[in-house]
């Protein structure tokens, strides 16, 4: 029994050991890369350590567009989320908390809407944004990013408002509460980390957004951060250094966002759908 | 509880009323425009049933649709298998369970564009660390083209898919093992069920569930990913990493076509739609 625990164990941490290799490395040679000099990238021995760190790669960066990318992609992306959290939350509140006519057929089209991909939808949503004249500026992604972060927005807070029970919404009705003033002073307050999880996963779906962005913005000062990294490609040519470092910049918000809210990471990410 | 039908449909109406705007007329439109010979610039005109005769005749769109299905049934099958191992590790007593957890999740978490560059450059010919490391361990005999041979760049971007979604299998699957009840296994044990016994026949059958949704929600967006192949490889070489999201696009933008690249999206329609109902009448079944 006592070998049979140990010999468990060692499978367990190797296996771990091994996972995590395979998940960490790339990020790791992302990093690295980022830190090399030109030079010592093109090396056909690739260093495992960088020789000499030099911030050459992100100096490169802001000698382009790219702060600009970084503004636009913020600014889009903080203006969309608070936008759909709003109008998502009256949504959520509604489908968990009323009952109505058609409750179930309208969850089940946000559901739809949630799970329809970018692929399907990226030509009728740039022919609606050139239809209205928007194509090209980072209001036209303001109006097509909601068709992805308000399905799921609403979708992740109807869970949230479900876990509320309804006792304590109908105590404060009862000692003549109207409803505006129970979802506003009772329902928000008890789903405000649920709201906050939400926020922050709509952020990060709008700033790592890549599919409508290319199709919708061509103009180099409307570009968002995903657009100014691919742009860091001319033809084959391929400048690692600050292609790893705008990476680096790119993933630290949102890494740093997702470490915050990691424990609402699973009923997030399985949509309510694992309970 | 009475209905309160006139204050819910107020509170719905801005989300109702944009996903209407934003997805569903704009949706109707491209319906109407498969429908014609629609492109970047003309105006359009009725052709009937034109751009999808004209797929169906197509050998690229034939490869097109035999890459998908390949690229979608071998990566879903990987990351589940993958995520299985995760879930199971980590659903162990171990030290730092919740450091290793967030480390893990790390490729899931950093925008799709970023994991793909990163893995561009561990795939490079000049310069590229993994036949660096292949050919140092005397795995490979001369440096492999990793993108550049078609075979091999299906394989190469099928890993990127398969390295950015192990952890939402890995999470989905860990949230269904972490409801399993201990006791149950304490019995089984002192019943003296081994481990494969016990987990041939108690945990999987816990979690199948939540790993069958799971799979059929990633099912949903393998099919339709976009990011990695184009970027990757746009689709070449020769066709070898083609799949639909990447030919719709390459006909919408490039050769502007724009009626026969959504007549591709709406091809795909009817194989998403049932996946999405399943979803759909999964979760909304466990919800209520």
């Amino acid at each position: 029994m006592e070998n049979k625990s140990v010999s468990k164990q060692v499978v367990i941490y190797v296996t771990l050991a091994i996972m995590l290799v395979c998940a960490l490395f790339p990020l790791y040679w992302m990093l690295n890369t980022s830190f090399k000099s030109q030079g010592e990238i093109y090396n056909m021995t690739p260093s495992f350590w960088p020789k000499k760190l030099t911030w050459d790669g992100y100096r490169k960066l802001f000698e382009k567009d790219f702060l600009l990318n970084v503004r636009n992609s913020f600014v889009v992306s903080l203006i969309v989320s608070l936008f759909s959290i709003v109008i998502s939350m009256l949504a959520a509140y509604a489908i968990s908390k009323l009952k109505f006519r058609g409750r179930n057929a309208i969850s089940k089209s946000i559901l739809y809407a949630y799970l329809m991909p970018r692929s399907v939808l990226f030509i009728p949503l740039y022919m609606l944004v050139s239809a209205i004249g928007l194509s090209n500026s980072i209001w036209g992604l303001m109006l097509i990013y909601p068709t992805i972060t308000i399905p799921y927005a609403t979708w992740m807070l109807i869970s949230y408002f479900k876990t509320i029970p309804d006792e304590i919404e109908e105590a404060a009705m009862i000692d003549g509460c109207s409803r505006g003033r129970t979802l506003w002073s009772i329902i928000l307050p008890l789903a405000a980390p649920g709201m906050a999880a939400t926020f922050i996963f709509s952020f990060t779906l709008c700033w790592s957004e890549y599919l409508y962005a290319l199709v919708v913005v061509t103009k180099g000062t409307e570009k968002t951060i995903t657009l100014g990294l691919s742009d860091m490609i001319v033809g084959d040519v391929f400048a690692w250094g600050p292609l790893m470092g705008g990476s680096i910049i790119a993933s630290i918000p949102v890494i740093i966002m997702y470490l915050f809210t990691s424990k609402y990471m699973v009923s997030g990410m399985t949509v309510g759908g694992v309970k | 509880m009475r209905l309160d039908n006139k204050l819910a449909y107020l509170l719905m109406s801005p989300v109702l009323i944009y996903l209407l705007a934003v997805m569903l007329l704009p949706f109707g439109w491209a319906l109407y425009l498969s429908f014609t010979d629609k492109t970047v610039g003309m105006s359009a005109h009725f052709i009937g049933l034109g751009n999808y005769l004209d797929l169906l005749k197509d050998a690229t769109f034939w490869k097109a649709v035999k890459n998908t299905i390949v690229f979608t049934v071998v990566a879903v099958i990987l990351k589940s298998v993958f995520g299985m191992i995760m879930a199971l590790v980590l659903n162990e007593k171990i030290i730092f369970r919740n450091v290793f957890r967030v480390l893990l999740f790390l490729p899931w978490t950093i925008p799709t564009i970023v994991s793909v560059f990163t893995w561009q450059w561990i795939y490079s010919d000049v310069g590229g660390v993994l036949n660096f490391l292949l050919l140092k361990t005397h795995a490979i005999g001369r440096p492999l083209g990793w993108l550049a041979e078609p075979n091999l760049a299906m394989l190469s971007v099928i890993i990127v898919n398969v390295w950015r979604g192990i952890p939402f299998m890995g999470i989905a699957i860990l949230a269904g093992l972490q409801s399993v009840s201990k006791e149950m296994y304490e019995a089984a044990m002192l019943d003296g069920a081994g481990a494969v016994k016990r987990f041939f026949y108690m945990t999987l059958p816990s979690v199948k569930e939540v790993t069958i949704l799971a799979a059929v929600m990633t099912t949903i967006w393998t099919l339709n990913d976009f990011e990695i192949i184009w970027l990757l490889t746009r689709g070449g070489p020769n066709n070898g990493t083609q799949v639909l999201s990447t030919l719709s696009y390459t006909l919408g933008f490039l050769n502007m076509s724009l009626g026969k690249a959504i007549a591709i999206a709406i091809l795909t329609m009817p194989p998403l739609i049932i996946l999405i109902n399943y979803v759909t009448k999964r979760s909304l079944s466990s919800r209520d």
